[in-house]
């Protein structure tokens, strides 16, 4: 990956600033042991100094410049690992009394607190913390002690947080890097999908690691998406081949007749209402169509309402049961009251219509349709059970879909799409439809929830 | 019978245009609801027929705007969305009947006169006998009577002849038959309706020299003398 895209990803950029956060915090907290530790000692030695101070001065008050050399000379023969270090010089700077050799040059004006090195009798450089103040008349008096191991333990944490910063550092960033890096893969991963599905191959899926994370969630949840677009589309391919298919065909035959009547010289009326029915049945389709898409689209739903689909349900029956007799065939119903489905009556009323109107059609004459309605405790089963010929079972999912017709109802009136409808009806109002065998006949099987108001 | 229709489509205008006129009314056509609403405030009609969707106003607002000005010539929506939801919405704005596009002209006729015919009788004390002929219903003894006979009919014959009685005279189409006696409003299939009518009519016309209830080829059915 070139370096430019990586610096211009959001992860990238969250990993510079939880370095940098991190960095601030590490650096913080190794002032904060240095100035609890090395600070304290500096304190302690400067308290020393200070005390020292206080008494040279005093004694100076007391028993003169006389009295401060002997103190002096006394104290820098007293032994000691820490040694203090004193240096008492007159107004040239030339040494009265001390183990200093020589006035430091960084001292000029008194009470200043220094640090400095000097190289005691051995040759060796020995680091000292020292104050100076003015005694009497142009007398100057430098208190100091060695800090041979203050300065070790400042050398050694000073190089410890250099190398512990900068390690830290080296890992946080790595470590962002390389998260960066594969987030920044995996993202691409998507990106790189969608970018093939927007170029048109929706078979595209985004990788599934395995991994259960958020991203592998996310790839999970656009793979779903996709494929419930893929499953619309390829319906919808499916339903416009089809409504192309099966309406040309009575199209092409409209315009034929009508071709053939304009010229005629008289044509006859019942051609003309011929072609007028002929349209009316397209139309009818057309119809069937769009309601099919409306209900499938989820229109009715805002409007969905209690409804007693027993009611609905006695009422179709009672709509039917007279085409039924006309048939010869017998209508019974049993009809449990007062079911209640949360969804839209005139739908339902027309679902059911749809069911009762294959059944006549299909059922032949000494047959018999029984209309079933039975409440379950969260269901409610329809079933319409005909005596007819029946479905074959290798059929009976294919007969669901628009315009799905088996050989043998060719002959009978109808558009194909009267179950399709059923179906979505159904769907729609989170139930099924199943067809099963009466043997001999076909059973339908509509099954509703039942209102969760009821 | 004086009509106005509010309607953008030309042919659809047209078409309703001729067919009115040809059967005897006087017709009135503006293409959108700003001139719509006007001549239906400033002129007489006996109906109007109201697209839903019109530029400018749209149809629904013309009827609101006419019923919040106490106008209550009938009003048939037309509409090419023809959902349930869409027919309440139509008769809550205050429409009195409500047309799927595309429809048959028949259809609009049978809707149209029923429309009128319903303003005509207005209020009063609401009939509790009917009579076509020698036909007569009586509403709250639950009887029917064919010159004298006593006629027995199941309680949905009866409220379909009562629906045809009270349209006497007038085409009702089988989507008026199921509005009106089942109270259903999809497109009955096949021939449901068919069925329930020779059912009703071997049992008010079978034996008597005139029959009442007609079949109107194309359009539905009218009871008539």
């Amino acid at each position: 990956m070139r370096l430019p895209a990586l610096v211009r990803t959001s992860v990238f950029q969250l990993t510079l600033i939880y370095i940098g956060l991190f960095g601030a915090s590490v650096v913080a907290l190794f002032i904060f042991i240095y100035w609890s530790t090395v600070g304290f000692l500096e304190r302690q030695t400067d308290e020393v100094i200070e005390a020292e101070i206080t008494g040279l001065a005093e004694q100076y008050a007391t028993r003169n410049l006389i009295g401060l050399v002997e103190v002096i000379r006394d104290r820098v023969r007293r032994p000691g690992e820490e040694r203090s270090i004193y240096l008492l010089v007159d107004s040239t700077l030339r040494p009265l009394a001390g183990n200093l050799r020589a006035w430091p040059p960084q001292f000029d004006r008194p009470g200043e607190l220094v640090e400095f090195r000097y190289t005691d009798a051995g040759g060796t450089e020995v680091p000292v913390r020292a104050r100076t103040i003015a005694v009497g008349s142009g007398y100057r008096l430098l208190v100091g002690r060695e800090i041979r191991e203050l300065a070790q333990i400042k050398q050694t944490f000073s190089r410890a947080s250099i190398w512990g910063i900068s390690l830290t550092m080296c890992l946080a960033l790595i470590g962002g890097v390389l998260v960066g890096l594969s987030a920044q893969r995996r993202i691409a991963q998507l990106n790189r999908t969608t970018r093939q599905i927007i170029a048109g191959d929706l078979s595209q899926r985004v990788p599934v690691t395995g991994s259960h994370d958020e991203h592998e969630e996310l790839a999970f949840n656009v793979n779903a998406m996709l494929d419930q677009i893929e499953a619309l589309l390829t319906g919808l391919r499916h339903v416009g081949d089809s409504i192309a298919h099966d309406l040309r065909g009575p199209l092409t035959r409209l315009r034929t007749r009508l071709e053939m009547l304009a010229a005629e010289e008289q044509p006859s009326k019942t051609s003309i209402e011929e072609c007028l029915a002929q349209s009316d049945a397209l139309l009818a389709t057309f119809n069937a169509l769009l309601r099919i898409a409306r209900v499938e689209s989820g229109a009715y739903r805002s409007a969905f309402a209690d409804v007693d689909l027993s009611q609905i349900a006695t009422d179709v029956c009672d709509l039917y049961r007279a085409v039924a007799e006309d048939s010869e065939i017998t209508l019974s119903a049993d009809i449990a009251e007062h079911a209640t489905v949360y969804g839209d009556r005139e739908l339902l009323a027309q679902a059911l219509t749809n069911l009762l109107d294959n059944a006549v059609k299909y059922t032949p004459a000494g047959g018999r349709i029984k209309v079933r309605l039975s409440k379950h405790e969260h269901r409610i089963r329809l079933t319409v059970a005909d005596s007819g010929p029946g479905i074959p079972a290798a059929d009976r999912e294919r007969v669901l879909a628009r315009f799905a017709r088996l050989d043998q109802a060719r002959s009978k009136p109808g558009n194909g799409l009267g179950l399709a409808l059923v179906r979505a009806v159904a769907l729609q109002h989170d139930g099924d439809l199943k067809l099963t065998d009466n043997a001999p006949g076909l059973v339908v099987t509509l099954t509703l929830p039942v209102s969760r108001n009821a | 019978m004086r009509v106005l229709i509010i309607e953008d489509d030309k042919d659809v205008a047209s078409f309703v245009q001729k067919g009115l006129t040809q059967a005897g009314w006087n017709v009135d056509h503006a293409s959108d609801g700003k001139d719509g609403l006007f001549l239906a405030t400033t002129e007489s009609y006996d109906a109007l027929v109201v697209d839903r969707m019109l530029p400018g106003i749209d149809g629904l607002t013309v009827i609101r705007t006419l019923r919040a000005s106490s106008n209550t010539t009938p009003v048939l929506v037309l509409s090419a969305l023809g959902e349930v939801d869409d027919r309440v919405k139509g008769l809550k704005a205050g429409g009195d009947d409500y047309l799927v596009k595309p429809f048959a002209f028949s259809e609009l006729m049978a809707r149209l006169e029923a429309l009128v015919r319903r303003a005509g009788a207005g209020s009063g004390t609401p009939a509790t006998v009917l009579q076509v002929a020698d036909l007569r219903l009586d509403l709250l003894r639950r009887e029917v009577q064919r010159a004298d006979k006593p006629i027995d009919l199941q309680p949905r014959e009866f409220q379909l002849l009562e629906f045809l009685m009270r349209h006497a005279g007038q085409v009702v189409t089988r989507t008026m038959l199921l509005e009106g006696v089942w109270d259903y409003h999809f497109d009955p299939q096949t021939n449901v309706i068919d069925v329930h009518i020779s059912r009703l009519r071997s049992k008010i016309d079978k034996g008597f020299d005139r029959p009442l209830l007609h079949t109107v080829r194309g359009a539905g059915y009218r009871l008539d003398a």
